[in-house]
């Protein structure tokens, strides 16, 4: 935030650092903007360095004795908020002997891949694997997991799917995920395999505050009052800087009359 | 008030350009990396006693939240 913004100026810009036992830094949680935010189960499993299948949530299995996946969400026990970041945690566990690819591979061999569809405004990230371990058969570099392996895809919902700001379009949203992979031994490989799994998440409905700002969008409204807060944080600001408040105030009016505007002309159109 | 949606789709009250809805500018890496040590700091907590960051968790590991309109 500039400092032109003084009334604003000082207000963090939300994000997360985990420490170990001497207090360095070991993950580090910031996004481009302030409405994505990972979920609080996924800062504990950081702090503890581990990935929690959440039983208590939508989980589906699928596979045989080879492998075994077991797919689940992480946070909030399984609901859709905007912004709010869940985690989609895949769980390859495979024989004895059994490895799962990672990219690249070569020509004629499937890397384990996973697609994962939902309606729009149902915003996948970039997904978080394990290191692999390299293997080299038959001439060919080879980056492989065995074991048990948790692959993880980082999801959230734009307000497309679940506004903060007006009333919800459905109750809950229909996820549809993909998993390719094939697993192999050191001598032989088993048939590619696609397995597609199914989720209805709940869509959260959000408590507002009691302000004019938040009500009257169709969430839920809230039953605490943060006018005093607001009152008093706008007093504060007022004394210490009477001039940044007053062009705050401008500036807020200046910019809402131009967002009233656009809408009048959205509703012409 | 007028609800827009910015241009990463997402709705807030506040109308857009306004600084509340400000994001990180392009390039910019905020805070410590990964690897570095937190430097030790004292705030108030919610009933507004003095923690030393450092001194206050003993040994253990530590989550440090910076946060506000907490919709979470």
């Amino acid at each position: 935030m500039s400092r032109d913004d003084a009334m604003l100026y000082g207000i963090p810009f939300p994000g997360v650092f985990v420490t170990d036992e001497n207090g360095q830094i070991t993950a580090k949680f910031f996004h481009d903007t302030y409405k994505k935010r990972d979920s609080p189960e996924i800062l504990i499993d950081a702090a503890l360095g581990r990935v929690t299948l959440d039983e208590g949530t939508a989980q589906v299995e699928a596979g045989d004795t080879e492998v075994k996946i077991t797919a689940a969400i992480r946070g909030g026990k399984g609901s859709i908020r905007q912004g709010v970041i869940r985690h989609l945690i895949v769980r390859f566990e495979l024989a004895e002997g059994l490895h799962i690819y990672g990219e690249p591979v070569p020509e004629g061999m499937v890397a384990t891949q996973i697609t994962v569809d939902g309606p729009p405004g149902f915003t996948v990230m970039d997904a978080i694997q394990p290191p692999t371990r390299k293997l080299h058969v038959a001439g060919a570099d080879l980056e492989v997991w065995s074991g048990t392996v948790d692959l993880i895809v980082p999801f959230y919902a734009t307000g497309e799917l679940a506004s903060e700001t007006r009333p919800l379009d459905m109750n809950e949203a229909p996820i549809e995920v993909k998993i390719r992979y094939q697993a192999c031994t050191d001598e032989a490989c088993l048939l590619p395999r696609t397995e597609t799994l199914s989720f209805s998440l709940p869509l959260d409905v959000i408590d507002v505050p009691a302000l004019s700002l938040h009500m009257g969008h169709g969430q839920r409204e809230g039953n605490y009052n943060s006018m005093p807060a607001m009152r008093r944080l706008l007093f504060r600001k007022a004394r210490a800087y009477p001039p940044g408040f007053f062009k705050y105030l401008f500036k807020t009016l200046k910019l809402s009359l131009a967002s009233r505007k656009r809408a009048q002309q959205k509703n012409r159109r | 008030m007028t609800v827009e949606r910015d241009a990463l789709g997402f709705d807030a009250p506040a109308p857009l350009g306004h600084p509340a809805r400000a994001g990180i500018p392009e390039g910019h890496v905020p805070g410590l990396a990964v690897g570095e040590r937190l430097p030790d700091f004292e705030l108030p907590d919610a009933n507004g006693q003095p923690i030393r960051l450092h001194e206050d968790r003993g040994q253990a590991r530590a989550i440090v939240v910076f946060f506000r309109s907490a919709v979470w």
